[in-house]
């Protein structure tokens, strides 16, 4: 019966129309991207090579697909979380809207399993999504610009990644860049346990993590102490993968920080919703 | 007796002579030159390693192709970082002599060869060339050390080792000591990097070599030119 209501979440995430305004943004988004730097990559990359320029010359295939991917990802993964809101932070306060919560909650399986069922339709969304983001930004930029070794850009220089040791480091950060990602989805899932409306949970979540994520780039000693304790600034740990070697204390800190925040936001969207007064 | 008094003192005359033509700083980059211009052509296959502080990278395998005047190609499927003063550069500013003046300063062992110490200054205001110090060894017309300053590419010292080539004065392996001003992220893309900085690591500022070894040369086989036509990308 839980697979049979997971079934039905996913039938109707993909019944909305807004489910495929994620697709269709990643899309065009990276479509652009794409456009762009087959006409003009050449004058990205001398920004990344002028400090060096005056001594050193770059030889090879530098705009490459690898390099391709690694621009998109960090363009377009800060985005994401807000596609992500727009169904998940429906999922729950939008039953309650259309009042379609009363009939669904007469299944004969509890609530928390309910939820879960929601929460795991949810997840397989937000996986479908950074799967189509990782096609469009891995495969067809590797298909239209070749294969070649990274090159990240980094505050204090230059990592230069050959290209065999690289897609183990892509399959790993979108890793973690998806659990970062499921920490958004719980969070607006949590809220929409709250609202009784779909607009409130999406706009919440998007109000939380622009605050977090201000928080978190302010340079001040004041948030010292606060700042490794917001998700916001793990959300980009997918990028340590990228240093040479990664650094895995932090990143397991992260994952440990992720995986504590969706604990904690899927423990109290189960309690709100088992205890939650279904008035319409 | 005068007679054998005059006859020494001929020869000594001429070998005093001899000398000092072979001391003659433009007779020695002359040779060296002629030496350099051996090879019209050759590939060699490298290997690269770039000990740099604000470059993190491994050593990667490359194939050079040069060719006389002035072709120069590196092929490498990784990203290569060679420095701007590349292979041909001194061949190129010995070539014009009436661009610089040569003045010998003294002569230095390195390791065990002697070598005498030639500094060639521009003559001409807008030539690329500023300074330049070559440590030569006159035995064999080759070039054991150098230190370029250029407008275009600023200082980069570069030392030699020679080793199966030395009859066409290509070296076995080359050192160079690039001069790299401290690092800054430029501002049209520091948002995208990531934020954690590296403190200040003197052992890491002293980081500015590229090491680059040279074998199985091809010389004089006659590399077509389309060999140096870059690939579009």
């Amino acid at each position: 019966m839980f697979w049979n209501s997971t079934y039905n979440e996913l039938l109707k995430i993909a019944a909305k129309p807004r489910s495929y305004i994620s697709i269709a943004g990643i899309t065009i988004i990276v479509g652009i991207i794409l456009v762009a730097m087959q006409i003009d990559g050449m004058t990205y990359i001398s920004f990344i090579t002028q400090p060096f320029e005056q001594s050193l010359n770059f030889e090879g295939n530098i705009l490459n697909g690898n390099l391709m991917a690694f621009i998109i990802l960090q363009l377009v993964i800060i985005h994401i979380p807000l596609l992500i809101a727009f169904v998940t932070g429906d999922m729950v306060s939008g039953e309650g809207a259309m009042g379609t919560i009363r009939m669904l909650l007469t299944k004969p399986i509890s609530r928390t399993q309910i939820l879960m069922s929601k929460y795991l339709a949810g997840c397989a969304y937000t996986f479908i999504v950074l799967l189509w983001m990782g096609f469009m930004a891995v495969v067809v930029a590797k298909f239209i610009f070749g294969i070649g070794d990274l090159m990240v850009l980094k505050s204090d220089g230059l990592d230069i990644i050959q290209a065999d040791d690289i897609p183990w480091r892509f399959l790993c950060g979108f890793g973690l860049a998806y659990l970062s990602l499921i920490t958004v989805a719980t969070l607006a899932l949590c809220l929409s346990c709250f609202s009784e409306n779909s607009i409130g949970p999406i706009v919440a979540t998007m109000g939380i993590i622009i605050v977090f994520t201000i928080i978190g780039s302010l340079d001040v000693p004041l948030f010292d102490n606060v700042r490794p304790l917001l998700f916001t600034t793990h959300m980009a740990a997918w990028r340590s993968f990228f240093e040479n070697p990664p650094p895995y204390d932090e990143i397991i800190k992260s994952v440990v920080i992720l995986l504590t925040y969706i604990t904690v936001l899927l423990t109290v969207a189960i309690q709100q919703f088992k205890k939650k007064d279904i008035l319409s | 007796m005068k007679k054998n008094i005059l006859i020494f003192l001929v020869i000594c005359a001429f070998c005093d002579n001899l000398l000092s033509q072979s001391q003659n700083p433009n007779n020695l980059l002359r040779n060296v030159l002629k030496k350099l211009q051996i090879a019209k052509d050759y590939s060699v296959e490298a290997n690269i390693k770039v000990d740099l502080p604000f470059i993190n990278m491994l050593p990667i395998n490359a194939k050079i192709y040069t060719k006389q005047p002035d072709k120069f190609k590196v092929e490498s499927k990784s990203i290569a970082i060679v420095p701007r003063q590349g292979f041909d550069q001194i061949a190129k500013i010995l070539k014009d002599t009436t661009q610089f003046s040569a003045v010998t300063q003294g002569e230095e062992m390195i390791e065990k060869n002697k070598t005498t110490i030639v500094n060639i200054f521009s003559q001409v205001d807008t030539s690329d060339l500023i300074l330049g110090k070559l440590w030569i060894d006159v035995q064999q017309n080759i070039i054991l050390k150098s230190q370029l300053t250029t407008r275009s590419n600023g200082t980069i010292l570069t030392e030699y080792e020679y080793g199966s080539q030395i009859a066409y004065g290509l070296p076995d392996k080359m050192t160079f000591t690039v001069d790299i001003k401290k690092f800054k992220v430029p501002k049209m893309i520091a948002a995208l990097t990531s934020s954690k900085k590296k403190q200040g690591d003197t052992a890491e500022e002293k980081r500015r070599k590229i090491f680059i070894k040279l074998q199985n040369y091809q010389v004089n086989k006659g590399l077509k030119d389309e060999i140096f036509v870059k690939e579009k990308q």
